[in-house]
């Protein structure tokens, strides 16, 4: 979907967000488990299942935002 | 007219969203007996595949909550076991209108329960995220933080308790995910790394089915 260079960028994006995230919140997603903030870092640095879920729903969230009108 | 409401709600091996989401149900529970309905809790153990079948053969309740964990075919109850699955077991739940608080299960195992005659069912076609507060889990119901994640996905119940058809109740749902993300998107909350979690779970809630029907 991205180049590598773009791909990179992404994550580095997604990551610095990700740490706005207070170290005392659980997060909890389904049967994969709960997790700690630094714990959802780790996974979009590692590129596995739950990171490039995480990527989805910040893209989805830039997509979505102007769509669902929130201050009408 | 006094409804039947059944619940799954499984407790097993520290899992945090398994914990609030037997907790939370409460709340739904508590309000339908309230309002003189019948409620048959399979809570806990009582969350297997051999006590939901058998109770839904008998009572045929109007309306039935799922929650614990789930994927894309299938709901799960106590210690992970498969409540339903598509290409399966779905009859079960025909004539029935169904909640699923759960991961992903709004993709097949949702449609293919309409196929197999349930009346209508609302859930979630992708993962379901919540966040909270690890300090507070003793007191999972005055959690804030899971408050904003639970209680619009839980007012779907509470609305068709109060005889909403299925569309009414989802639109009532999506709002109130509407007004707590505005809530955590203003500026002066410290929560607006929520919003993307919360949209997330917003847009991928589904109704599917008979969306004019009530209990």
């Amino acid at each position: 979907m991205f180049d590598k260079v773009t791909e990179e960028k992404i994550k580095e994006l997604i990551i610095a967000r990700l740490q706005t995230i207070p170290p005392e919140v659980g997060i909890s997603v389904g049967s994969e488990g709960d997790f700690k903030r630094d714990e959802l870092i780790e996974h979009v640095k590692q590129d596995d299942e739950i990171g490039k879920k995480l990527i989805q729903i910040d893209l989805n969230y830039l997509r979505t935002l102007k769509e669902l009108n929130l201050y009408a | 007219m006094p409804k039947k409401l059944l619940v799954t709600r499984p407790l097993y091996g520290g899992d945090g969203g398994i914990y609030y989401l037997f907790h939370w149900a409460t709340i739904y529970i508590k309000f339908a007996k309230t309002k003189g309905n019948e409620v048959l809790d399979l809570d806990e153990k009582r969350a297997n595949r051999k006590d939901l079948t058998s109770i839904l053969k008998k009572t045929k309740p109007h309306l039935v909550c799922f929650n614990g964990h789930g994927n894309y075919d299938s709901v799960t109850g106590q210690e992970g076991e498969i409540l339903v699955k598509a290409k399966d077991n779905e009859e079960i739940l025909k004539g029935t209108i169904v909640h699923i608080l759960a991961c992903s299960s709004g993709k097949i195992l949702a449609p293919s329960c309409i196929q197999k005659g349930a009346e209508a069912i609302i859930a979630y076609k992708e993962e379901f995220w919540f966040f909270y507060d690890r300090q507070g889990t003793s007191k999972p119901l005055i959690d804030s933080t899971a408050k904003l994640f639970l209680e619009p996905a839980n007012l779907v119940i509470n609305s068709l308790l109060k005889g909403n058809t299925v569309e009414e109740s989802y639109n009532k749902s999506q709002k109130l995910y509407k007004e707590n993300i505005q809530k955590v998107l203003a500026s002066n909350s410290s929560e607006g790394y929520l919003a993307k979690f919360l949209i997330w779970d917003m847009v991928n809630q589904v109704p599917i089915g008979n969306k004019q029907a009530t209990l």
